[in-house]
């Protein structure tokens, strides 16, 4: 399988190890990850709120970019999967499309509309396979209780992203049970981690990533995973202000979705970045027999 | 009731709490045998009048039309006539019934919707015909259909609070109006015959609307497809086009804007500083370096995108271009 790689902007940047542990992940599936440094940002729905049309366009050039290579697209972040996809759904308005084109024609740019925007979380469970998944674990994740915490735009508006429900979601908890994993349900695994209001009411968002941690935690999970890099910043690089906003430690591990899969098909923690967490992983690994060296 | 249809054991768990009588909140257990196509309201009813008659729940229509009868259907915000059994059963082997979130309990399944209402009456939800701005020559009360198309999800709310219900940012901030509230404004903000935009807009900058979390839980409980988070986008980039960066919020929502200008991709660092100002940057100081330590790159800037020439003409194409014709 061959896929045209969407890091994303946190991915090279603060959030590293999301990458890292992605490529790690994919090869080791026999996933071709092919780069374009011309990609440009999703607008992370910021610039939706400031300008819808120029966000579809940016995000028609990006599909453009992998339309052109004939491949279609990975992403690793519930936001970026939503801005795409929406791009892609939005461009279908007569309306929306003309003001697009009047910007990327005379630039040489066409898009069709042919690109498909797929989370890693959808390629390992829809393309690889949960049972090839399954067989290649050579460290199960056994005794490990983790809560999956979705992140938004991969779901909702579930009319619009086509996949799952948008409340009840399982594709998560199914691939962390193959890997040996044992998923815990709550009902803030769908909720919202508070990062977009990070910077307008930090108080509030913290309040909100804290809430859905002590659910996890009150559901008996040792650690949380994610499929979203902002969703990681929230519940780890601020999870000290979610303690203080809920009013007591939390000490809550939190992975990024491919580190959950390398470590069970057998990567080191270093390689795939733990110790750049905030929240020490080690507790969490410890329950399957493993360590971090930092 | 198709006469063909297999009735299957519905096990109900319904959430019980009567203050006035004292005791703890507790839930109580029930079963029924119903078609699948049974709506909830149909069994609850059913619970009352042939087992339970204290059992006390809001309802009117049984249509989806009064907007009385929303409630928590196995954690999910959900109009109880609306809803059929089977699918529950089949997902959770139950229906737990609690009542809505975010607002008191009154009694089992009743809630006080006065936080609901009160945030809604805050949006002055009426015309405002402001003298001092009178509405655009040859507009007159009579809209044509390109105005009506601009808000024809909003008139279909039925003030159910399911919406309301759903919303983390009502959970979390007293200061956040709400889902239905702001869908309703949007439509009093574009609507040709207000003239109150203006201060509609400004009002509600301060007021909350920066608050929205866009995370479409609203939108997918709601039984009438009014898709508040969606209206609420619409607000947003509205108030950004009129006003310009006054709160967080916009600042926040421009500065995004500007940044992928620059260099097509995100610099994390340049956009807390335009957001939160000089101030605001030295405030999050002590926990910028909590990060930096582990995640060193939070202080580089990136390396601009090929291409970012491309990106530039887009932007100086469609800078400018409105969201909306008004
Ligand atoms: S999108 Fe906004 S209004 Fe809707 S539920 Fe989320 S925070 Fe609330
Ligand atoms: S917007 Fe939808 S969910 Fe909210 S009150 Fe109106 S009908 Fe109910
Ligand atoms: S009883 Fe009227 S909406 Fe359900």
């Amino acid at each position: 399988m061959k896929l045209a790689y969407y890091p994303g902007c946190v991915a090279q940047e603060s959030g590293r190890e999301l990458d890292m542990a992605t490529r790690w992940v994919c090869q080791a599936l026999g996933i071709e990850l092919v780069s374009f440094p011309s990609f440009s940002c999703c607008g992370s729905g910021f610039v939706d709120e400031a300008n819808e049309v120029l966000n579809v366009a940016l995000n028609a050039r990006n599909l453009a970019i992998a339309e052109k290579a004939g491949l279609d697209l990975l992403t690793i972040c519930s936001t970026c999967q939503g801005m795409l996809t929406l791009a892609n759904l939005r461009l279908t308005d007569p309306k929306i499309r003309a003001r697009v084109d009047a910007a990327l024609t005379p630039l040489g740019i066409q898009y069709r509309g042919t690109t498909q925007v797929k989370h890693l979380l959808r390629v390992l469970t829809e393309d690889v396979g949960i049972e090839k998944i399954r067989a290649k674990v050579v460290r199960p994740l056994a005794g490990l209780k983790v809560g999956a915490f979705y992140g938004c735009h991969l779901l909702r508006p579930s009319d619009e992203m086509r996949w799952q429900t948008g409340e009840e979601p399982h594709a998560f908890e199914d691939l962390l049970a193959a890997v040996g994993a044992d998923p815990v349900y709550y009902r803030g695994r769908v909720m919202c981690c508070g990062f977009p209001i990070q910077f307008v009411k930090p108080e509030t968002a913290s309040r909100i990533a804290g809430r859905q941690i002590d659910d996890a935690k009150a559901h008996g999970a040792d650690a949380m995973a994610t499929p979203c890099p902002l969703c990681h910043i929230s519940l780890d690089a601020y999870q000290n202000q979610a303690s203080k906003a809920v009013g007591h430690e939390l000490n809550m591990p939190v992975f990024h979705l491919p580190q959950v899969v390398g470590l069970a098909l057998g990567a080191t923690p270093e390689q795939l970045g733990l110790p750049r967490h905030l929240v020490p992983t080690g507790p969490a690994l410890a329950k399957i027999g493993t360590r971090a060296h930092a | 009731m198709f006469a063909d249809e297999k009735l299957i054991t519905v096990p109900f768990d319904v959430y019980r709490y009567d203050p006035a009588h004292g005791g703890e909140p507790r839930y109580q257990h029930y079963e029924l045998r119903l078609a699948p196509h049974t709506p909830i309201l149909t069994g609850l009813l059913r619970i009352r009048d042939e087992m339970d008659p204290t059992l006390t729940l809001r309802y009117s229509c049984r249509s989806a039309i009064c907007g009385s009868c929303a409630m928590l259907v196995n954690s999910k915000s959900r109009l109880a006539c609306h809803t059929p059994v089977g699918p529950e059963v089949k997902e959770h082997g139950r229906i737990v019934v609690d009542p809505m979130r975010n607002q008191p309990i009154l009694r089992d399944l009743v809630v006080d919707q006065q936080p609901f209402w009160s945030r809604y009456e805050k949006m002055e939800p009426h015309l405002i015909l402001d003298p001092k701005h009178p509405m655009p020559e040859g507009q007159t009360t009579a809209m044509s259909p390109a105005q009506v198309e601009r808000f024809k999800e909003t008139p279909r709310c039925i003030s159910c609070a399911a919406c309301f219900s759903a919303c983390p940012a009502v959970e979390a901030d007293p200061a956040f109006p709400g889902p239905m509230a702001l869908a309703k404004l949007y439509r009093f903000v574009v609507d040709p015959r207000d003239t109150a935009q203006t201060h509609r807009l400004q009002k509600i900058q301060t007021e909350g609307l920066w608050l929205c979390l866009r995370c479409h839980l609203c939108t997918e409980a709601c039984p009438k497809d009014v898709r508040p988070s969606e209206r609420i986008r619409d607000l947003k980039e509205l108030a950004v086009q009129a006003q310009g960066g006054t709160e967080a919020g916009s600042r926040h929502a421009i500065g995004f804007l500007h940044n992928i200008e620059e260099r097509g991709t995100l610099n994390e660092l340049k956009l807390v500083r335009q957001t939160s100002g000089i101030g605001g940057l030295a405030a999050s100081l002590p926990q910028g370096v909590r990060i930096w330590r582990k995640k060193p790159e939070l202080t580089q800037s990136p390396p601009p995108i090929e291409g970012l020439d491309q990106v530039k003409k887009i932007y100086s194409t469609l800078k400018d271009d409105k969201s909306e014709e008004s």
